[in-house]
């Protein structure tokens, strides 16, 4: 009787442990099963690459020649992406930060690995007007920097504001270089 | 967990009825499968309404045939997403034709079930209307011609329904007709959830009483389950192997509104009611077509002289599987290329379905009753 009894009660116990595995087996295989029929639904509603492309758009910096600036739009805002010179570098590298209106050293301004482009918001941080100076034939100002035609305020090529009334460096957006000819904005 | 409730339950009441809801021991012991359908069409109405969500997204009724290549191509999974709304469709259509034919079977449109069979046939032609409206949003070859004619049909109307049309239609057909059926679409579409609710209610009424009943759950919940297995299977293999069934190739290019497309049917679940449009003459002809079938089908409660609660006999059994024949013909001949000889038999198939209804099975069915 009683070796009947523990083996029934073994018997229910092999039975609940084998059920439980059942249980568990059959919960995962649903969450799998819902989770991949989620997926295309959750993944549809992200932008399409083409939107994305706008949203996060890579630019092609090898083109671009020392001492010029390349202009590009960026969901309407100017970006300026510029290749220093050598004597470029060495003006600026060493000037004591304190000294300027707004203080930023040189290593603030680019990218450490890629230190010869200068990537910048080129909108005066003064009276709100788009920057000249890209072209090297444009006015530049004493720096060799950029120039605002509307408030005479005067940045340095690392795009740190040197004179005139406009209070602040200029922007810098955000973007990642993927390697040495592209970046990615965004 | 004696004299105490669990957590939840006393801070959120609605659960404790929930759950009583789900044990309460009213469902008879037996039920067939197939009354598993209406559960089945309201989860693939939901699984609809999830895709049709994701596609109105990116729909747009300015450029509408573009903006579905667009969603195909360019959109993430759009090709799998459109797929499962498309063939969403044809497993809620095939359900509710086979529900309707399973009504028919088992005469339950009978006392006390008439309320329930109104519902049933309100249902179907709402999802008739909602399913024409999301062939038209294509905007492909045959869909816009189907559209233009529709529209023009609708303004040449005098009256009151002239009226409702130019409303409905709101101009000629173009990307504002197409903006304000896309609404429609889904408006009727989650109107069609209200129907369900109102014909779960009646089932209710229609069923019988039960004593010593057994609760949703595990009984019916695990039949559902392998219901929805099966329904899940059939959808996917569909989705993934046929995801264009019934529908017409010819509408997979852009309209043209100057090239009538060589075949002009629909898609496969309008074919059993619309195809009987070009039977009678004249827009008026199209729409008392329509509504003649779906007004015999709500008449059937009283063409039928049976007893109520009496299995259906031999004769009911075999004129209807004629009738499914008939239906059935009726849309394969549909597909084919318009001829003398299809007009004929589409004349013929059509007024079978009439005599079907109003004189063999009052007859028949007194016949039986005595």
């Amino acid at each position: 009787m009683a070796e009947t009894l523990g083996q029934s009660m073994a018997h229910g116990a092999a039975e609940a442990s084998r059920r439980d595995f059942l249980k568990i087996l059959n919960v995962a295989a649903g969450a799998v099963a819902v989770g991949a029929i989620a997926w295309p639904f959750i993944d549809a509603l992200s932008p399409s690459r083409q939107a994305m492309s706008v949203v996060r758009p890579i630019v092609d910096v090898s083109g671009i020649a020392a001492n010029t600036a390349l202009r590009f739009v960026w969901l309407g805002t100017p970006i300026y992406i510029r290749k220093l010179t050598d004597k470029q570098i060495a003006d600026n590298q060493f000037v004591v930060p304190d000294s300027l209106p707004d203080p930023a050293s040189y290593t603030d301004r680019v990218k450490p690995g890629y230190e010869t482009f200068v990537v910048v918001i080129g909108l005066n941080t003064g009276t709100p007007c788009e920057l000249v100076g890209n072209d090297p034939a444009d006015p530049r100002g004493p720096f060799d920097g950029w120039s605002c035609p509307c408030d005479g305020s005067v940045y340095d090529p690392l795009g740190r504001v040197r004179g005139g009334p406009a209070p602040k460096n200029l922007a810098i957006p955000r973007f990642t270089f993927l390697n040495d000819a592209q970046i990615q904005f965004g | 967990m004696s004299g105490t409730k669990p957590w939840l339950d006393t801070r959120l009441p609605a659960l404790e009825s929930f759950r009583a809801f789900f044990a309460a021991p009213v469902l008879p012991r037996e039920r067939p499968y197939l009354a598993t359908l209406p559960v089945l069409i309201t989860g693939a109405l939901i699984f609809q309404v999830l895709s049709g969500l994701v596609l109105s997204l990116f729909y747009n009724p300015a450029d509408a045939y573009n903006s579905i290549q667009f969603i195909d191509r360019n959109i993430n999974y759009g090709w799998l997403i459109h797929a499962f709304h498309e063939t969403g469709t044809t497993m809620i259509f095939g359900a509710v034709f086979f529900s309707l034919f399973r009504a028919l079977w088992l005469r339950s449109y009978k006392t006390p079930g008439e309320v329930l069979w109104f519902f049933s046939v309100a249902q179907f032609g709402l999802l008739l209307l909602v399913g024409y409206l999301g062939y038209v949003l294509a905007d492909g070859t045959v869909s816009y011609w189907s559209l233009a004619s529709t529209v023009s049909g609708a303004f040449g109307l005098s009256g009151f329904p002239g009226a409702i049309g130019v409303w409905f239609f709101g101009g000629a057909d173009g990307a504002g007709t197409l903006a304000r059926l896309v609404v429609f679409h889904a408006v009727l579409a989650l109107a069609v959830f209200g129907i369900l609710f109102l014909e779960y209610l009646a089932r209710r009424g229609a069923e019988p009483k039960v004593t010593h009943g057994v609760g949703l759950h595990p009984y019916y919940t695990s039949q559902y389950f392998a219901a929805f297995v099966v329904f899940a299977l059939i959808f996917a293999v569909l989705v993934f192997f046929a995801p264009h069934l019934g529908e017409n190739p010819l509408n997979r290019g852009p309209a043209d509104p100057l090239v009538l497309p060589v075949a002009v049917a629909p898609p496969w679940f309008l074919l059993p009611v619309g195809n009987v449009g070009h039977v009678f003459p004249g827009v008026w002809g199209t729409i008392f077509a329509v509504l003649a079938r779906l007004a015999v089908l709500v008449a059937l409660p009283w063409l039928d002289r049976s007893a109520p609660g009496k299995p259906a006999g031999f004769l009911h059994k075999l004129l209807l599987l004629v009738l499914a024949l008939d239906v059935i013909l009726l849309t394969v001949w549909a597909m084919q290329p318009p001829s003398l000889i299809g007009e004929v038999v589409a004349v013929l198939l059509t007024a079978y379905f009439f005599f079907h209804f109003l004189v063999l099975l009052p007859f028949f069915s007194a016949l039986e009753a005595r």
